[in-house]
């Protein structure tokens, strides 16, 4: 596989972490779904709780390198586990972990590539303020590849239950063996009872929206 | 019959005398409620008891307030498990006599 090629596909595999550090899983009985566009890449996935604290699901993405050229295809089955929740009077901070398995299939190389994609996240919030640090693994054949991002973000104010409250979030992140430079994204971020939705443009000027519902 | 519908017409009048009976709601100081995409669940769970009128979830005074239909009685036992399943912890129950809207009225005029 070539390296342009092995880049691509563990771009597409980070992208599915550093989506998930928004809002892993909804309560128990519920099913979430998302949806991730930019230019070059686009996402969905849905999980469903059937306890309080894991979730299964399914994502799939569409990838493409910048020219256009190369285009990839991932299809991942997943479980997310809340490990550890502390609920304090102000405050939340959880840990999570995550596992994916799933296989890759693109336009330069024939058949399905295995892959496998162990995580945890970290995170703490209040009403005002939110920090999120996960880190993943990605193992597949002739792919070795290791990611970490930070997100940090304050909300403008504070807003009522059914008020929508805005959000400015930067996150910062790197893959291994994927880019030499930390990647910076700000976002808008608006929260509401019903939705989740983020957008930004990264340090490399592409835009990047997500938009999140829970059933 | 000019007595009975004398009696009939004194019962109705004090009937309506009477002050309507208060609603009532159990009021739960809830830990870890900082988003309210994160506590929509909460709000979901406890409006599909068969039991519960009307459920307000207040973020900022960090309490859920679920009021119960007329005539029926709100298991507080129940309430926990919702909200512990929505991934919150509960810290404190109390019965309150007001409905949801008495209560959020009341807490618009404490800002």
């Amino acid at each position: 596989m070539s390296k342009a090629a092995a880049r691509l596909s563990c771009a597409t595999l980070a992208l599915a972490a550093s989506l998930v550090g928004a809002a892993p899983m909804g309560f128990k009985d519920s099913t979430m779904a998302m949806v991730d566009l930019g230019p070059d890449w686009k996402e969905v996935w849905v999980n469903h709780a059937f306890t309080a604290r894991d979730a299964v699901g399914a994502g799939a993405i569409a990838m493409r390198s910048e020219d256009g050229a190369r285009k990839r295809t991932l299809l991942e089955a997943n479980y997310t586990r809340l490990l550890s929740r502390w609920n304090l009077p102000e405050a939340q901070a959880n840990v999570w972990l995550f596992a994916g398995v799933g296989g890759i299939r693109g336009n330069d190389f024939s058949g399905t590539r295995f892959a496998l994609a162990p995580g945890i996240q970290v995170d703490y919030e209040t009403t005002r303020v939110y920090a999120a640090v996960t880190g993943r693994l990605y193992r597949a054949e002739d792919l070795n590849h290791d990611y970490a991002s930070v997100r940090l973000g304050f909300s403008l104010y504070e807003a009522d239950y059914d008020e929508v409250q805005p959000w400015i979030v930067v996150e910062a992140r790197r893959m291994r063996n994927l880019s030499e430079k930390t990647e910076i994204t700000p976002l808008l971020r608006l929260v509401h009872k019903r939705f989740f939705v983020e957008a930004g443009v990264n340090n490399s000027r592409q835009a990047r929206a997500t938009l999140m519902y829970v059933f | 019959m000019t007595h009975v519908l004398r009696s009939l017409a004194v019962a109705a009048l004090v009937a309506a005398s009477l002050p309507a009976l208060a609603a009532t709601s159990i009021k739960a100081t809830v830990n870890g409620m900082v988003c309210a995409f994160c506590a929509q669940g909460i709000e979901k769970r406890l409006s599909r008891l068969p039991a519960s009128q009307a459920v307000f979830v207040d973020l900022k005074r960090k309490v859920v307030v679920v009021e119960a239909k007329e005539g029926q009685t709100l298991d507080e036992k129940t309430i926990t498990a919702e909200i512990t399943d929505s991934g919150y912890d509960v810290v404190k129950l109390e019965t309150i006599a007001q409905s949801v809207a008495e209560f959020k009225a009341g807490a618009k005029g404490r800002k």
